[in-house]
């Protein structure tokens, strides 16, 4: 309805035209820019600038009518022009603003949409994620059934390995138990031996004991013997002198190199070329022994010797026995058969000259020598 | 209440004030709501948009003519003058507003063509 009111507002000014002076260039650019103004979105968002703009219009041709040329149409129309300019401004604000509230919108409605399509994909991601899950859950327990039967071999086989070690160790200790059992048996005999030793040095030393107990009983005995001996010996010297001081009383008795030499006149003893023993010469020879009995452990040579005269072999013969006889007598008397010896001598070493009876007599005679020391 | 019409109001308020003591020769010249109008286009940043800018600089421009004639005694032009530096300003207001929602709007636009973009 303004367009058409402003269509017939230029057709008046267009008739007046003709007869009337040309509009300032202020007026035509007002009316231009009405125009402009009109037909852009002014005329629908902001009608009441675009009417205001009229007005103003109309106040610059009113004022045209009534002074064309006049600086105050001129100002109108200039001002009109702005109102004009300031209204298409303010619809191509509303414009904008519309278009901006409607790209908020948009945007609005577009994050809505995207934050559902946001939560519709999560969603499915969600159940997908949980298929997933629940898959790798079921792939996860068939890889832990898998991962259980394996560890379980494993442990079975770890379990082999391990009896097999235990064998292995248990005929290891077999072996070491073996080994310490021979070196405990070693031991034992090297114990057994060293103990059998300290028993044999123990025997021994008890042996040794024993023989040094025996040998200090045989030390005291032969203390004891050599006492004995020595009393005994004392003894046998008393009994020495005595039998000696009873030789010496008996017949002739004589100290030699050889021993004492006991001389026994042969015609006491014996008749003349005779070799049997006189009774006297048996009570002097029963003496003698005695005497010699009291003297133990002495050798006894019984020398028999004749006068020269007669043979030699005879004579040789005659003393053999002669002593043979003297010996054989001691021998019945006691003494040791062994420890007297019988030697003919003859006419061997006279004592005196055979000239002469008494020499003759001397000579004939039966010694007996004590050897001074006994031999067994 | 929006910026657009506390802007109308003062406007109204001046050219009302002046329409009163227009009748009045010895009124001095009443320039308040051209003085207003041209920093509220100041404000709204008129500076920063060429075509906002110009008109700007056309309203100080008028402004100051108006000034010179009506100390030279031409008061009516003067007024006249004054209404043209006052729809200059109005215009560089408007103009500025246009840019920045103009900008506004098409941030948005690309705002939602990158959003339906990056989630296709």
């Amino acid at each position: 309805m303004k367009t058409s009111h402003y269509v017939s507002l230029v057709a008046c000014a267009a008739l007046f035209a003709g007869c009337a002076t040309v509009a300032p260039n202020e007026l035509v650019d007002a009316r231009a820019a009405y125009q402009v103004a009109s037909q852009g979105p002014a005329q629908q968002l902001v009608p009441a600038d675009l009417h205001k703009a009229h007005e103003a219009l109309n106040l610059a041709e009113q004022s045209f009518l009534k002074e064309p040329d006049s600086y105050k149409t001129k100002d109108l129309a200039y001002v009109a022009q702005r109102k004009a300019e300031q209204a298409a401004a303010l619809g191509s604000t509303a414009a904008s603003r519309a278009s901006k509230e409607g790209a908020n919108a948009d945007f609005t409605q577009k994050q809505s949409e995207i934050v559902l399509q946001g939560k519709r994909d999560l969603s499915d991601s969600e159940r997908r994620t949980a298929e997933a899950r629940a898959e790798i859950d079921k792939q996860a327990a068939i890889k832990a059934a898998r991962d259980q039967a394996e560890a379980d071999s494993q442990v079975q086989q770890a379990q082999s390995q391990r009896q097999q070690a235990e064998i292995e160790q248990g005929k290891q200790n077999l072996r070491d138990s073996e080994n310490r059992a021979a070196a405990k048996q070693a031991e034992l005999e090297k114990l057994a031996a060293v103990k059998a030793a300290n028993d044999k040095a123990d025997a021994d030393s008890q042996r040794q004991q024993a023989d040094l107990q025996r040998q200090q009983a045989d030390l005291q005995k032969q203390q004891a013997d050599i006492l004995q001996g020595k009393q005994d010996l004392k003894a046998s010297e008393q009994r020495t002198a005595d039998a000696v001081a009873s030789l010496a009383s008996l017949a002739s008795l004589k100290e030699e190199e050889r021993g004492l030499v006991l001389t026994l006149s042969g015609s006491v003893l014996f008749q003349s070329a005779k070799t049997t023993l006189m009774p006297p010469a048996q009570l002097k020879l029963d003496q003698v022994a005695t005497a010699l009995l009291a003297i133990p452990a002495r050798n006894l040579i019984v020398e028999g010797y004749t006068d020269s005269r007669g043979a030699d072999a005879y004579n040789q013969d005659l003393s053999q026995h002669r002593a043979d006889a003297v010996r054989d007598y001691l021998i019945r008397k006691g003494y040791p058969a062994n420890r007297i010896q019988a030697q003919g001598k003859g006419k061997g070493s006279p004592v005196a000259k055979n000239d002469s009876a008494e020499g003759r007599a001397n000579n004939r005679r039966v010694e007996i020598v004590i050897e001074r020391e006994s031999k067994p | 209440m929006t910026q657009r019409s506390r802007i109308g109001i003062k406007l109204f308020v001046v050219a009302a004030a002046t329409t009163i003591f227009a009748g009045c020769a010895s009124v001095p010249l009443r320039t308040e709501a051209s003085t207003s109008g041209i920093r509220t286009a100041e404000e709204a940043g008129a500076a920063n948009v060429p075509q906002a800018a110009l008109h700007l600089q056309l309203a100080r421009e008028e402004q100051e003519t108006a000034k010179n004639w009506a100390a030279r005694g031409e008061k009516e032009k003067a007024q006249s003058m004054l209404m043209r530096a006052e729809s200059d300003a109005e215009l560089a207001v408007a103009l500025s507003h246009q840019d920045a929602e103009r900008s506004e709007a098409l941030a948005a636009v690309e705002r939602v063509r990158q959003l339906r973009k990056d989630n296709q």
